[in-house]
């Protein structure tokens, strides 16, 4: 800190009390004393502390009980800012592990200045509170709050096209804090990003009666399908295989989900081999295709058989007893000898 | 009723009464298996009956359809297996509603010219006749309905490109034929799951089967009894996915393309066929 002596007379005071500060011997009547914060010294003990030199103007620095000259004092103790590299006077920020002038240091990607907002430190480098939110996001991919610029650590409020933190919005119809359960309404139907649409806590919501689609969760406000005991968006409502809309064409419910007519023959091949139909009743599972009551018959005389029906294997087809013996001998003979010789390489 | 005083065939009022009997209640499907039936001129007002879906006439003695079998305009299934029909006629191509067409175990030795005309035909059983790719109409692999074609038991050394049409395909019958081999177009059928070959005289199969799925719990395939080349034939000991895995692989597309270009004669017929049913003068 630099100081303003005082020079006064000694003639002034009671001489045989004094004694100089630095060399500690009385003074001589009618000699300049100086007076610094009360303490008394020789004119010539008023020195720098490293040059020996009076100071210039009179203005010294003061540091651990020893004065120094300005030029002395900044040599010896002055930090560099670590910006401009010129000493600090007056207000150091010390950061970063350096010494910084207010004004120098700054926010590394707004330049923002930091002295009085505080400053985090990320990847080394000095960030605004914002600044460190937004780098925070991008690296973990979660929202920034549109409202605050603060990381969104819970799943995000949408609304209007951005997203916020919950409690920043109230409900408008209960005036409860909303989370990120809250709806959004639509006073413009179509229309998705709106400035006059409106949140709603989510029972205030269901109050309302608007349906929710069964695949995006989300508020049906056009045509409404209902079909699996859920409501769904038109276009949300799809073949759990394609994922092609079904756009009013018949669909086919299996295990909760529905499929498009050919991918739920391809996937459960309910198909009766006879009639290509889907098999709405019992079905015959046999040689690898299947049959409805109907149709389940012997493959050369259309006599129906049942389960308990014996029957022989033609290119995969069933044949019945009668019409087997009454196939020629010779082709008899051949399907006998190949069924015996797969049966040897099976087993 | 009257009682009529003309000697009649025992067996031409069998099928008489089952006529009569269909025409009183208006059953829609017709069976005369076994009836001794020779002709369809044994079978009077039959063509009247345009409403009858299915009509099963298996086991009879029949060499010939008449044409003005295409009257049944509502048929779907049409069965006459093992009868002794040498031809068939074209009209019957043009039913409008036949699904099914049954007329395996006969002695077709070909088929009419524009007999691929049908228009909603699904499964075509055309097993034990004399059939070879010679005698096939132009546009035989026309019928694009098709899910399952049967030409097991006849004598075929090729089957055209043309197969790759039936995109609908999902069954192929070719056991006990002559086949040297097996277009690559085989590979379009892409809902193929039941493949038939064994018992013939292929060496080679199309890397393009590869891309069948023949390996489903819902698939067949069956190629034992070929003169397969030794690599296949290992393979195949193994199992037949072990046959559809090896023939994906690049060293089995060099061996397949040498094997074509080679110019080694066709192994030779094996089968004395002239004992088949279908060749027996009656």
């Amino acid at each position: 800190m630099s100081s303003k002596m005082e020079i006064v007379q000694a003639a002034d005071m009671s001489l045989a009390a004094m004694h100089c500060a630095r060399c500690a011997d009385g003074f001589e009547p009618n000699e300049k004393i100086v007076n610094s914060n009360g303490e008394l010294w020789h004119t010539q003990c008023f020195v720098c502390a490293q040059c020996f030199r009076p100071f210039e103007d009179g203005i010294f620095y003061e540091f651990e009980g020893r004065k120094y000259c300005e030029r002395d004092f900044h040599v010896l103790f002055a930090p560099c800012c670590n910006k401009c590299g010129e000493f600090v006077i007056g207000r150091v920020i010390k950061a970063m592990g350096a010494s910084w002038h207010p004004q120098c240091f700054r926010c590394q990607m707004c330049a923002k200045e930091l002295a009085d907002t505080g400053f985090i430190r990320n990847q080394n480098r000095a960030l605004c509170h914002e600044c460190n939110a937004k780098v925070k996001a991008e690296i973990t991919g979660r929202y920034m709050c549109h409202k605050c610029h603060g990381v969104i650590d819970d799943a995000p409020l949408r609304f209007r096209g951005e997203v916020y933190h919950g409690y920043h919005f109230n409900c408008t119809s209960c005036g409860v804090e909303l989370d990120s359960t809250a709806r959004e309404v639509k006073s413009r139907p179509g229309l998705t990003a709106n400035d006059m649409n409106e949140l709603y806590c989510l029972r205030c919501h269901d109050k309302m009666g608007i349906p929710i689609c069964g695949a995006c969760r989300r508020p049906i406000e056009e045509r409404v399908v209902t079909a699996l005991g859920k409501h769904w968006h038109v276009e949300h409502f799809v073949c759990a295989k394609c994922e092609k809309p079904f756009l009013g064409h018949r669909h086919y419910e299996k295990r909760g989900l529905a499929y498009c007519e050919t991918h739920y023959h391809q996937l459960f091949g309910n198909l009766c081999f006879v009639c290509n139909q889907v098999i709405a009743g019992d079905v015959f599972t046999a040689l690898n295709k299947a049959w409805c009551v109907h149709h389940f018959a012997c493959s050369i005389c259309d006599m129906k058989m049942t389960q308990k029906s014996k029957f022989y294997e033609y290119d995969e087809k069933p044949v019945c007893k009668k019409c087997y013996e009454r196939f020629p001998n010779e082709l008899r003979q051949r399907l006998r000898k190949a069924h015996e010789m797969s049966m040897k390489k099976n087993f | 009723m009257s009682q009529s005083c003309l000697p009649v065939n025992a067996k031409m009022s069998k099928a008489k009464k089952v006529l009569d009997e269909a025409r009183e209640t208006q059953n829609r499907e017709l069976d005369l298996v076994d009836k001794g039936i020779s002709s369809f001129e044994e079978l009077p007002g039959l063509f009247n009956m345009s409403y009858i879906t299915r009509l099963t006439l298996s086991h009879n003695k029949i060499t010939m359809i008449s044409p003005g079998i295409a009257n049944l305009l509502n048929l779907e299934i049409l069965n006459l297996s093992n009868n002794g029909l040498r031809e068939l006629p074209v009209s019957l191509s043009s039913m409008p509603k036949l699904r099914i067409l049954n007329v395996s175990l006969n002695r077709l030795d070909s088929l009419p010219r524009g007999f691929g005309a049908f228009p909603v035909l699904e499964v075509l059983d055309l097993s034990y006749n004399n059939l070879n790719e010679n005698v096939l109409p132009g546009n035989f692999f026309m019928i694009e309905t098709l899910r399952a074609l049967y030409l097991g038991d006849n004598d075929f050394e090729h089957i055209p490109r043309e197969l790759g049409n039936l995109k609908n395909l999902q069954i192929l019958g070719l056991r006990d034929n002559d086949l040297l081999d097996l277009p690559r177009e085989i590979g379009e059928l892409t809902r193929l799951r039941e493949l038939h070959i064994q018992n013939n005289r292929l060496q080679v199969l199309p890397p393009e089967v590869g891309n069948l799925d023949l390996l489903g719990s819902k698939s067949v395939m069956k190629m034992e009894e070929n003169p397969w080349v030794v690599p296949i034939q290992e393979q195949y000991l193994l199992g037949i996915s072990h046959v559809i895995e090896y023939i994906k692989t690049e060293t089995y597309k060099i061996l397949y393309n040498r094997h074509i270009k080679s110019e080694r004669g066709p192994p030779p017929p094996k089968a004395d066929k002239s004992k088949k049913a279908s060749r027996v003068r009656a």
